[in-house]
């Protein structure tokens, strides 16, 4: 016992000290977990901090189950839901090409079928810790394409409680189609049960563990969290879909606060456990043989996120510099990566699969946050026919405010000085509104004709100003707000 | 109050307040985020980048929000 207290005791400290020397100059902490792992593991040559991997199993395991316990817990279910269906459509976008370009390759690579559909997992769900913490660091929560991102990678999540369903009835090693259908049944039967829980039942759960003292609560919470991934996995579930379900149901009840604030240091260190336990299972000695197949990973994931943020930022009518930064700041690859590689090796698939998951999120752990600092040369490129061709862009220019549509502001400035709508028909009006599309003028929602408000239900064109003296605001009637001026200096519309 | 002041969603961090304070495109946007960090973006002129993008802790932030609320310290 004594000896294995030191060897967890040194690798855990060293994971850490790595990751906070990674965090000093800007990389993501996860890979260096997992670093952490190969380098002091028994299959790479050098120290060796733990001799056997499979001690540190069920400390792994809890790290996963909180993981996405906490995940779960935290998920923004009102905000997603909220949010419109554009958001729907660009994370469908996203995860569309994502998932389908890892398939593709999967099955290039030849590994087998099962292999196939966790590398396209494994490539297609990009690592929201790493796509926060890039947003935080590089000064971008101002932009006004942020919110997209966030709801983007937030939807990514939520894909995987269902990729994760989709795929263990085939982890479990079904081999007939009907064995596989009836396993995808149970799973999605178990995911509808916990989801009435969370309906219904969440009292229950509420009360179960709600403990006034946090000491309880804590407890209680890791307690039931662990029994029903347990469970989970008994009936044929994954233990992390369990996991994320019963987030969602804690989620639900009065103590979702304080556990919230309870899972988190736990979640911290178990999760690096986790990726410190991954880490060991790896052979630096095989990353020869999967350097091509990672090098091709990698390129195709650059060049599909670049895709879906080039169809994100035309359906939302960002600019250049909006749609790079879309694409851009999703490219890291970690905590959901490692997972469904951790799920594959446990399920005993071709174990090409570890080291090849672990060099591409290791690679695109550094190349991430170049990429997304540097957007600003990728929008230099993008041609105005790859977003919407009818409008003129301020391309590098970034979009600072929470409206999306001042790409369309054409014209500022107007010396008309009266409804013309009001006139022809002989009344009055109270204020003066200009369309910043077209220039037209109407009167404010205080006058009887509300003219400007009419010229947008027939026009469609997004943004008024005032035209009232000691008035400088402007208003975006999509998105229902007010908005400030143009960003920076615009090319005179001429023409 | 209320108008001019623009509140933002943000899945997974937080909440967004945008305040205008009107003239050439100055504004302040606070971030809130629910680990109660706030991050303060300064906007000093109608350009892209923030002039200034402090990072608060809650008690940080409570110290300035005191001041900016007129309470007097002797």
């Amino acid at each position: 016992m004594h000896a294995d207290l030191i060897g967890f005791g040194a690798i855990v400290l060293v994971a850490g000290l790595l990751a906070r020397a990674g965090r000093r100059v800007g990389l993501p902490s996860v890979p260096f977990f997992m670093l952490t792992g190969i380098l002091l593991g028994p299959a790479t040559p050098g120290p060796v901090l733990i001799e056997h991997p499979e001690d540190l199993a069920l400390l792994a395991a809890i790290g996963l189950v909180l993981l996405l316990f906490n995940l779960g817990v935290e998920f923004p279910v009102r905000q997603v839901f909220g949010s419109g269906k554009r958001l729907f459509i660009a994370a469908g976008c996203s995860i569309g090409l994502n998932v389908g370009a890892g398939l593709a390759l999967g099955f290039t690579l030849g590994w087998g079928t099962p292999e196939a559909l966790v590398i396209a997992g494994a490539l297609g769900i990009s690592s929201s810790a790493i796509a926060t913490k890039l947003l935080i660091e590089l000064r971008r929560l101002a932009n006004a394409e942020t919110p997209i991102i966030l709801g983007i990678i937030v939807i990514e999540d939520l894909f995987l409680a269902f990729y994760l369903a989709l795929l263990s009835p085939i982890l479990a090693g079904a081999s007939s189609p009907g064995e596989i259908a009836l396993h995808i049944g149970m799973s999605f039967g178990y995911l509808l049960l916990l989801v009435a829980v969370a309906k219904w039942g969440a009292r229950a759960i509420g009360w179960l563990i709600g403990s006034h003292e946090d000491e309880l609560l804590a407890i209680g919470m890791v307690g039931l969290v662990v029994l029903v991934a347990g469970l989970s996995a008994e009936v044929g579930v994954s233990d992390a879909i369990g996991a994320l379900m019963i987030g969602l149901v804690v989620a639900r009840t009065a103590v979702r606060e304080r556990v919230e604030r309870l899972v988190l240091p736990l979640r911290d260190v178990f999760a690096a456990v986790f990726f410190v336990g991954f880490g060991l299972s790896i052979d630096v000695g095989a990353f020869g043989s999967v350097a091509v197949p990672v090098a091709v990973a990698v390129a195709v994931t650059i060049v599909v996120n670049i895709s879906a943020g080039l169809v994100t930022g035309s359906l939302f009518g960002f600019n250049q510099r909006g749609a790079a930064n879309v694409g851009l700041t999703v490219l890291g690859r970690g905590e959901f990566s490692l997972i469904l590689a951790t799920l594959a090796l446990g399920a005993g698939l071709d174990d090409r699969i570890g080291p090849f998951v672990a060099l591409y999120v290791l690679v695109l752990a550094v190349l991430s946050p170049m990429f997304a600092a540097q957007s600003r040369y990728l929008a230099r490129v993008i041609p105005d026919q790859f977003l919407r061709s009818r409008w003129r862009y301020v391309r590098e220019e970034t979009m600072s405010t929470a409206c999306t549509h001042l790409g369309r502001i054409q014209i500022t400035e107007t010396d008309g000085d009266a409804c013309r709508e009001c006139l022809d028909a002989g009344a009055d009006w109270v204020h003066l509104r200009m369309c910043l599309t077209c220039g037209a003028v109407g009167c404010c929602d205080d006058s009887p004709g509300r003219h400007a408000t009419a010229h947008f239900d027939e026009t469609g064109h997004p943004l008024i100003r005032s035209l009232e003296p000691r008035e400088d605001w402007q208003y975006c009637y999509v998105d229902g707000a007010l908005v400030r001026e143009p960003i920076g200096p615009r090319e005179p519309v001429e023409s | 109050m209320g108008q001019g002041v623009h509140v933002q969603e943000l899945p997974g961090i937080g909440k967004r307040y945008d305040i205008d304070l009107g003239h050439g495109g100055t504004r302040v946007s606070v971030v809130v985020r629910r680990d109660g960090t706030r991050d303060l973006y300064v906007f000093t002129s109608r350009s892209d980048e923030p002039t200034a993008v402090v990072e608060l802790s809650e008690e940080q932030s409570r110290k300035v929000g005191a001041v900016l609320g007129g309470t007097f310290f002797a």
